[in-house]
């Protein structure tokens, strides 16, 4: 394992896949024992997508990958072999990404066109590679572990299904491919030039295509115009995304679509005329549109006031526009518009995935280029800077002052998710060993070597791009330059050439020796736990999971259970049988063994196993009711306290003794309502200090909690998640558990946790070049000095979000540095240094500033602030910051960037233009609704506090998609069916829905589903049969099994199982669901189109 | 032989006194130096002693029982009661009294007779209430393998030799205490409790599951009805013998040493006092009045938590007797005064501590004492658990049979004396119920200030030291036949080992003289062994109890008063004294109370030294003399085994000794006996006689050791070898090296600077006839 490069480990059992150990490993999960991760990756692999690399690389696993289940490895080989996802290419789907690839962005920045890496790629496997193999998720507990047969009957169909679809896939992706990538790029720049302002919002602009062309028409520009056939194959589909291409678009013009001139204005425009080399792609762009297209024809409705209009397209063209172009008299709230109908709700902006995977290369031509849309599905080259999935901007070009900053109203900020599981596809990061002396750094900012650090003096020296100063070169790193100015291996050496490469840590960067993987379990069998099946499934998960632990000596396991005291288990195995050790001091808690309440893997196995049948058993007669978490948790903490490592805790009642005992606020809460209408966000404070206390000693002593709260009642969340988020963990949240549908969740939760790539004692802090300096840092961990975080975990799901201020002007023309260093312990011990550097242009224009913005890193800042204010303000408030955020932001746009002719005209800038749908469905969320249960909105914003950018969009925006027709499509299109606006006018009385965020998934019954789709989809007939509990099966007919497809897909995505809930019209439930249409008008605020109507008065009267 | 002495000399009540006949003042008791005092053995069995299936009947005034001292109008059918001349009528049950026909208790000869009492009367079920004893085990953990595999073994065969119902508990303790559940069926179950933390009798029971309020069902184990605990819920930790058996070897089997590491150049951490502690809250859920016993097996010293006698610092020594003299010992007086609360604790539920104690070092036994010897605990002190002492003595404790020590639980005390005398206070393992009455003096020596005195454990040997004093105020009623006699009555309530509620009542006269007419009368009544034994141990109560107490002076004072007021003489003509036959040994014992352990404490360690007091303040006054001044026997192939010398001029080449010090047994063969020995005479037949008087002092020293608890260290030295010391320590140096020259040969001398006995003699005369 030592070898920086090595293969992975082999994984036990694991399947050995024997195909090809992909290339494109990350060269720590070889290392690691990420494995998951890696399997994922690995089936990816298999797809015929060659890297060219890859042969080179060394695999890092070789090994097959250990897919949690062996069942789904059989599946897959046979599969096909091309394309290892079991069924659904994963690939294929797009992520409802906001915007189709690229184009949008690119386009506007037209410098951009040759940058994108365009048609290659199309070869590429599908991206979604990365995901869990859905077969791992998918079957129930028990299925889990069987092999495929057991798939079935568990109702996951995982396995089985996949294969054939694959197959499928394959094809559309090429297809799409070829179109894909380049395509897209151009053309859309080259609408956007024209239209200058492009109204994203219209839905013409959705079929790219088309739209643009229009406007280029108008315009001029030529280069788009291609392949208008190709469009109009589109087109008709399409025509109504939004992607308005422009890629400035944001602002259209008013009714004056001819802003030819306009469009001058925007710098993007002038560049967009490099359009022509765009154009080239042009039409492949279109192609990719087509699947899209067909499904979603949203149409952007410009909606309500002059709206947005597509920027690209000139009225003319479409009807459409026509429609936008009217604008309603703004004044008129909402009855203008949908009264005077100009206002077509379906050309409102909204996202639209793109289907096929692009290729992005992260820097072109020495400059930086801006990434595609976190939500799409991309393939990363990393060309000097880092892939968007470590680290992403939410502007992607740096105001140079903290004054332009500020007019633009727009957050400067960094997401950094230093261990995002990268596409299968991608190359492994590389690993670095400098021996004994460590790293090169700057030795004033202590900087480490990177691509942008620039040698002089024939490479004697270098000066940092960080701090500015010069450094000597160490004697044995010194090189000659070459004529280029660049060191002559510098392609050689992966840190002179990439943006993320892993250093082997020296003996300098450990205060002790790598500690060893440490799991240790805590079960509440406290009464209500174990007659509520919540004791037998955590055991039952634990038992299941424990062959997924790392190999080894290094792999320590203990095990406590906790009801109104602590019993540890000894487990070594000079003992007949485990001892159990009661811990009764609940007040005063400490550990009940020095040594053997932790042991080696290896030894303890069958005692494990053995006490983890017995558990549920043990304690069925138990009638003690309270519970001792804080206690708990402590005392294993103290247990683990020499070596740190993770402790997984299953919590399933309030906990009522010992240390951090907790009250039911809640209820009490209830009772006295005058008060707590003003004080309603306390309760979503921790109770005390004594938790937080306890959580940072544990962060201190690299001690790493999840919880998982399998629970029916109102547990205190709020202060729970305290210990989990200091720490580096999170919690899960079952509720209200059943016995019946969450064990197979909690073990697929409980998998990935262990299995997903991930590290220990970690430190990370970012750093930035001169006259940029970090903020502060939110997420999950825990701050003991400003400059960095300590994680006492980390893993690929958890982001950070960093906030940036200027401390001093940049110069425009420059680039602007940040690197992120990550020094962690890989689960087999090995000390490593994640660097991780992105180099971005400052620009003194606002215009760069808004068509270089990136939407989803952006609102996920807004995600993460507005969920860091939720305890803290009162609701309304928080609520008025995030309109106003959005507002500002527009008002920025349209008083200093927009061509404006009519005040009447609602103007988005492209690159934001779903910010306001986004914005809407914020402040409907679950968070900011104060009809919510206040477990259910702590734990939304502790979920939001590490969530990465790919599923903060989703979790505010969920993908709805129709699968009572899920047979209907063709054989080679994506899995996934186009996704739904979520609007109930497009939810019909006959139809099946399914409703995913990436964590929890509706299923919604319309009142008049036929019974035989049912039947066939369910196993029952009438829609009162619906149950209240959900178990996945797989029936044999083509319906159910593309459903189990679908459903096996977004598990893949989304790296999450999806807590599935039945909905139907008339229940609760069926309001729930309901409450989910964020398009609609409800109690919890207005509809997409009052809302646009609402932003733009707003507008009007901060402009005027 | 010392059984058939105590047979004599303690007759069937068991009492010996200082003085047989008292001074009628307080001042002319003051002035006969040995004070008032009576060694009582309350439960010692006695073939006599008749059996009464009945209740007592009660003085209503004073409470004194129906004894054979009592006038007894059998017309009137009345009583008096000749401690407070009450007049009581018989019930109705006795109307068959006469002279003729009467109780057991009225027999002259029946001065101590046992009552069997029943606590709940009922005839047809009287076993149903009787509840089984409670044996808890506490072992210590931090020991290497070899101790902790002897003291399994040991652990093993008791619970093997308990009666079948009786309960037992278990908990080992090493840096933490772990209470272990028997009861629970699934797996092996601990509670564990910090070894740092004190730790209350509430929240014991609490984190036990067993307070009153929470009473948590505790999981897995169903509720049982069983021996009237159910409703504790402790019966989870306390399982009959026999249905535990299993567990508790399996149990054992798995046990390992403590698991917490020992820094190098430290002691391992050892909580003895937590242990005790939740050893004591887990008997606490058991009902009132059960016989209860913690058994603490200990190997080394508390170094954790509460108790604490030293740090774990192997640099720092455990407390001497010096450190504590000066001072020094910064954990003594916390320890003492936690050990105490576990005392007031364990008395207060009438349960036992029982100390096992076996480490080359000391383990805080002169800390625990105040804990073992208030609860009337055994105590053991032994180097290792795998020698003789401790294991033939833990052994001893679980027989049946001859050499059964007759365990019993939940004694009670009570004396009741005649007007006048006051009760000072008592020696010995029991606890001060704090009972006043008119019969307490105001000064307390020992366990005072009552009329009654709990014992949570004796047994047939154990035996307790009664200090009187006489009421300071002139006698109003002038000396008349009525009152020329006083009495004293022990009555002693127990719980016997089949669990059977007993009420011992032993009521003795004695009488007054008027020693300011004639010290004749006094003279004859001294019991010199007694008042030795009585001077010893309250010579050691005051080294213990007050500071700065120069013993040997007190003694030495004390003597020569004695002598003064006692000795034949002219002044000031030192040899002219003799001393009455009735006093001739007692300064001979004070010369060897003077060199023995109890006074000379600094040969000793703190531990040794509370170990051997206890003994002393528990054994009757046979034994105690011995450990005063040990027996010495000779054998030889001259004459049958006799008698010696307590002297190094007894030690002879062709000689063997046989030295008894309670302690020690020593067998120690002269220089030419060895030699033989040595060249294997005694297997050859035609030296049979010398195999047989090679035989003889072993077979002695058996006898000896087997009636003895604890079972005492069996030396065998020969003459010049180095453990001869254990002899040549106990013998009066009569030769030493300053006089060397004029021994005989084949004799020894001892290398000391000791006065001998003839000096002290000397000295003794002199100052006793000076005026």
């Amino acid at each position: 394992m030592a070898a920086p490069v090595p293969p992975g480990a082999p994984r036990p059992g694991a399947n050995a896949r024997q195909q090809s150990p992909h290339p494109n490993f990350n060269p720590n999960f070889q290392t690691n024992p990420n494995s998951l991760a890696d399997n994922m990756q690995n089936m990816n692999l298999n797809r015929p997508h060659s890297m060219p690399n890859s042969g080179p690389r060394p695999s890092p696993f070789g090994q097959p990958p250990p897919f949690p289940q062996s069942s789904v490895t059989a599946g897959f080989p046979v599969a096909s072999p091309p394309m290892s996802r079991p069924g659904p290419p994963p690939g294929m789907v797009g992520r409802p990404a906001v915007i189709p690839a690229g184009p949008p962005q690119t386009t506007l920045p037209a410098n951009v066109p040759p940058g994108r890496p365009v048609g290659l790629p199309v070869s590429h496997p599908p991206p979604f590679g990365s995901r869990p193999p859905p077969a791992s998720l998918s079957s129930s507990t028990g299925g889990a572990v069987l092999p495929s047969s057991a798939f079935p009957s568990s109702g996951v169909s995982s396995a089985s299904a996949a294969p054939p679809p694959s197959g499928a896939r394959p094809s559309s992706f090429v297809s799409s491919s070829p179109l894909t990538g380049g395509p897209a790029g151009p053309m859309s720049r080259a609408p956007a030039g024209p239209s200058s302002n492009g109204p994203p919002a219209v839905g013409a602009g959705a079929l790219p295509g088309a739209p643009r062309f229009p406007p280029a028409a108008i315009v001029s520009q030529p280069p788009v115009g291609p392949p208008p056939s190709m469009m109009s194959a589109r087109a008709p589909a399409q025509a109504p995304t939004m992607r308005s291409v422009l890629g400035s678009s944001a602002v259209s013009s008013p009714q004056t679509p001819p802003l030819p001139s306009a469009s001058s204005p925007f710098p993007a425009m002038t560049q967009a005329r490099p359009p022509p080399l765009g154009s080239p792609y042009g039409p492949q762009t279109w192609s990719m549109q087509p699947q899209q297209g067909t499904q979603p024809p949203h149409i952007p409705g410009s909606t309500h006031a002059q709206p947005p209009r597509m920027f690209g397209m000139p009225q003319q063209a479409l009807p459409n526009q026509a429609m936008t172009n009217i604008p309603p008299a703004m004044g008129q709230p909402g009855a203008p518009m949908s009264g005077s109908s100009k206002i077509d709700p379906n050309q409102i902006p909204r996202p639209i995935p793109n289907a096929t995977p692009i290729v992005y290369e992260t820097r072109h031509g020495n400059s930086a280029n801006p990434p595609p849309p976190a939500t799409s599905d991309y393939i990363v080259r990393d060309t000097g800077n880092c892939s968007p999935r470590y680290m992403r901007c939410t502007i992607n070009q740096i105001p140079c002052t903290a004054d332009l900053l500020t007019t633009s109203a727009m957050q400067l900020a960094l997401l950094v998710q230093p261990m995002a599981l990268p596409h299968p596809s991608e190359d492994p990061i590389q690993v670095v060993d400098f021996g004994e002396s460590g790293p090169v750094r700057c030795s004033r900012c202590k900087g480490y070597i990177n691509p942008f650090m620039k040698f002089i003096d024939q490479g004697r020296k270098f000066i940092c791009n960080l701090c500015g100063f010069t450094d000597d070169t160490p004697r044995d790193y010194h090189c000659n330059l070459g004529p280029d100015g660049r060191r002559r291996d510098a392609d050689e050496r992966p840190e002179l050439c990439r943006g993320t490469v892993e250093f082997v840590a020296s003996k300098e960067y450990m205060v002790r020796d790598p500690m060893p993987a440490v799991y240790f379990f805590l079960i509440d069998v406290s009464m209500n736990a174990v007659q509520t099946g919540a004791t037998a499934a955590a055991c039952s998960a634990i038992n299941q999971v424990i062959s997924d632990l790392p190999e080894g000596t290094r792999t320590l396991v203990g095990i406590a259970t906790f009801d109104s005291t602590i019993h540890f288990y000894n487990l070594k195995r000079a003992l007949q049988q485990p001892l159990m050790l009661i811990v009764p001091d609940i007040q005063d808690v400490y550990t009940p063994l020095e040594t053997d309440v932790i042991v080696q893997l290896s030894e303890c196995r069958q005692h494990l196993e053995l006490l983890l049948e017995n558990i549920p058993t043990m304690f069925q007669t138990s009638t003690t009711a309270e519970s001792c978490f804080g206690a708990a948790i402590k005392a294993a903490f103290l247990a683990m306290k020499s070596t740190g490592g993770k402790l997984l805790v299953f919590q399933s009642v309030l906990p009522s003794v010992g240390i951090g005992a907790l009250s039911s606020r809640e209820a009490e809460g209830r009772t006295n309502i005058s008060a707590s209408e003003k004080e309603a966000h306390k309760l979503l404070q921790p109770a005390d200090k004594i938790l937080k206390t306890m959580a940072i000693e544990f962060a201190e002593y690299q001690v790493c909690v999840d919880v998982f709260v399998t629970t029916q009642t109102y547990v205190d969340i709020a202060s729970i998640s305290v210990i989990p988020r200091t720490t580096g963990g999170q919690v899960y949240y079952y509720y209200p558990f059943s016995a019946v549908s969450d064990p197979a969740k909690l073990y697929n939760d409980l998998r990935w946790n262990i299995t997903r790539p991930q590290g220990f004692e970690a430190v990370m802090r970012v750093r930035c070049s001169q006259g940029i300096q970090v903020q502060d840092y939110s997420g999950n961990f825990c701050k003991r000095i400003p400059t960095d975080v300590d994680l006492a975990g980390i893993d690929c799901d958890k982001c950070i979000l960093v906030t940036l201020k200027h401390d001093d002007k940049l110069q425009d023309g420059s680039e602007c540095g940040f690197q992120c260093a990550l020094l962690y312990t890989t689960v087999y011990g090995q000390r490593r240094i994640r660097v991780t550097n992105l180099s971005l242009p400052c620009t003194n224009m606002l215009s760069n500033l808004f068509r270089s913005a990136d939407l989803d890193t952006q609102f996920t800042c807004f995600l993460k602030q507005a969920a860091i204010e939720i305890p803290t303000c009162p609701l309304l408030q928080v609520r008025d910051h995030v309109t106003n955020l959005c507002i500002n932001i527009l008002l920025s746009y349209r008083k200093f960037c927009a061509t404006v002719s009519s005040t009447g005209q609602l103007i988005l800038p492209e690159a934001l233009k779903l910010l306001p749908l986004y914005t809407l469905a914020l402040i409907k969320s679950r968070g900011l609704r104060n009809d919510g249960r206040i477990d259910d909105r702590s734990f939304w914003f502790n979920y939001v506090s590490s969530l990465s950018t790919p599923l903060a969009i989703p979790l505010v925006y969920p993908r709805m998609f129709a699968i009572h027709n899920v047979d209907s499509k063709d054989g080679d299109e994506s899995v996934l069916p186009p996704t739904i606006p979520l609007s109930s006018e497009h939810v019909c009385d006959d139809g099946i829905y399914l409703l995913e965020n990436g964590e929890d998934a509706l299923i919604y019954f319309g009142s008049s589903v036929d019974s035989s789709i049912l039947q066939q989809l369910f196993g029952f007939t009438s829609v009162d049969e619906v149950p209240t509990q959900f178990v996945m099966q797989q029936f044999s007919n083509p319906l159910s099994k593309n459903f189990n497809d679908v459903v096996n897909v977004i598990r893949q995505q989304r790296c999450s199982y999806l807590r599935f809930t039945l909905c139907k019209k008339g229940d609760p439930s069926g309001m729930l669901f309901v409450s989910c249409m964020v398009e609609d008008k409800n109690a919890n605020g207005p509809s997409y189109v009052e809302f646009l109507v609402h932003i733009h008065r707003q507008i009007q009267m901060k402009m005027s | 032989m010392s059984e058939m002495a105590n047979m004599d000399s303690e007759g069937i009540d068991a009492v010996r006194m200082t003085w047989n006949v008292w001074p009628r003042t307080k001042v002319e008791a003051s002035k006969c130096v040995i004070p008032l005092a009576a060694s009582i053995a309350p439960i010692r069995p006695h073939t006599d002693i008749p059996m009464l299936p009945y209740a007592p009947l009660r003085c209503k005034t004073c409470s004194a029982v129906l004894n054979a001292f009592a006038r007894v109008d059998f017309m009137a059918k009345i009583w008096i009661c000749p401690f407070c001349y009450q007049r009581n009528h018989f019930p109705p049950h006795y109307a068959m009294i006469s002279e003729t026909n009467l109780p057991g208790e009225l027999y002259p000869q029946y001065t101590t007779v046992q009552y069997a009492l029943q606590s709940f009367p009922d005839p047809n079920n009287s076993n149903a209430t009787q509840l089984p004893p409670v044996f808890v085990f506490v072992l210590d953990t931090c020991m290497i393998e070899e101790e902790l595999e002897f003291v399994k073994s040991a652990l093993k065969q008791a619970i093997g030799l308990l009666p079948e119902h009786a309960l037992v508990g278990f908990v080992s303790f090493g840096t933490q205490v772990q209470v272990h559940e028997l009861g629970f069926s699934d797996m092996s179950k601990v509670y564990v409790f910090r070894g740092s933390k004190e730790i209350s009798r509430e929240q014991v029971l609490e984190q036990l599951g067993l307070g009153s309020a929470g009473r948590r069902p505790t999981v897995g184990y169903p509720k049982v009805l069983q021996n009237g605990y159910a409703n504790t819920g402790v019966n989870r930790f306390l399982l009959p013998a026999s249905d535990c058996e299993y567990t508790l070897d399996t149990l054992l089997d798995e046990l390992q040493t403590d698991q917490w590491p020992v820094q190098a150049g430290h002691r391992a951490s050892r909580c003895t006092g937590v242990a005790f502690s939740v050893s004591a809250g887990l008997l606490a859920a058991c009902l009132p009045g059960t016989g209860a016993r913690i058994i603490a097996l200990v190997g080394g010293p508390c170094t954790e938590g509460p108790g604490t006698i030293v740090s774990k610092d192997l640099s720092e020594p455990v407390r001497s007797h010096k450190d504590l003299d000066k001072d020094a010992a910064p954990y003594f007086k916390k320890a003492v005064k936690f050990y105490d609360s576990i005392a007031k604790q364990l008395v207060s539920q009438g349960h036992v501590l029982d100390l096992f104690a076996s480490a080359l070092d000391q383990v805080g036994v002169a800390e625990m004492k105040v804990a073992v010897e208030r609860t009337g605990g055994l105590v053991v002190l032994a180097e290792s658990f795998g020698h003789s002492v401790f294991k033939d003595s833990f052994k001893r404790v679980f027989e049946d049979g001859e050499h059964s020590l007759g365990l019993c639980f939940n004694g009670m005390l009570e004396i009741n004396c005649s007007k006048d005398i006051k009760i000072q206070g008592v020696i010995g393992p029991c606890t001060s119920l704090e009972k006043k009455g008119p019969n307490v003096a105001d000064t307390v020596i020992g366990e005072g200030n009552t009329t009654a005195w709990k014992m949570c454990g004796l047994n047939k040997s154990t035996s307790l030291t009664v200090l009187f004093d006489l009421s300071s105020t002139e006698r109003s009623n002038v000396p008349g036949a009525a009152n020329s006699q006083f009495y004293l009555q022990f009555l002693t309530s127990y719980q016997d080992p089949e669990g059977k509620t007993m009420l011992r009542v032993t009521t003795v006269t004695r009488q007054w003289v008027d020693s300011t007419v004639s010290s004749e009368e006094l003279l004859r009544g001294f019991d010199q062994e007694t008042a030795a034994v009585v001077m010893a141990r309250v010579t050691s109560l005051k080294m213990e109890t007050e500071e700065g107490f120069d013993a040997t002076r007190w003694l030495d004072r004390n003597l020569i008063r004695l002598c003064s007021k006692f000795g034949d003489y002219r002044k000031d003509d030192p040899s002219s004294f003799t001393l009455n036959p009735c006093f001739s040994l007692f300064p001979q014992f004070m010369f060897n109370l003077r060199r023995s352990q109890f006074v000379q404490v600094f040969n000793n360690s703190p531990d040794e030294t509370a170990y051997f007091r206890m003994l002393l303040n528990r054994e009757n006054i046979t034994n105690a003399a011995v450990m005063i001044q040990p027996s010495l026997i000779s054998y030889s192939f001259n004459s049958l085994p006799q008698p010696a010398l307590l002297d190094v001029a007894s030690i002879s080449a062709d000689r063997i000794l046989l030295l008894d010090s309670y302690f020690s047994i020593v067998v120690f063969h002269g220089m030419t006996i060895a030699q033989w020995r040595n060249m294997g005479y005694q297997n050859q037949p035609e030296h049979q006689a010398f195999a047989e008087l090679l035989q003889a002092p072993q077979a002695d020293a058996q006898m000896i050791i087997q009636e003895r608890f604890p079972v005492p260290r069996l030396v065998v030295c020969d003459q010049h070898g180095s453990q001869a010391r254990f002899l040549l320590a106990k013998l009066n140096p009569s030769a030493t090296y300053n006089n060397s020259s004029d021994i005989a040969a084949g004799s020894d001398i001892i290398f000391t600077d000791d006065v001998s006995l003839q000096v002290f003699f000397e000295h003794l005369q002199r100052l006793a006839v000076q005026s």
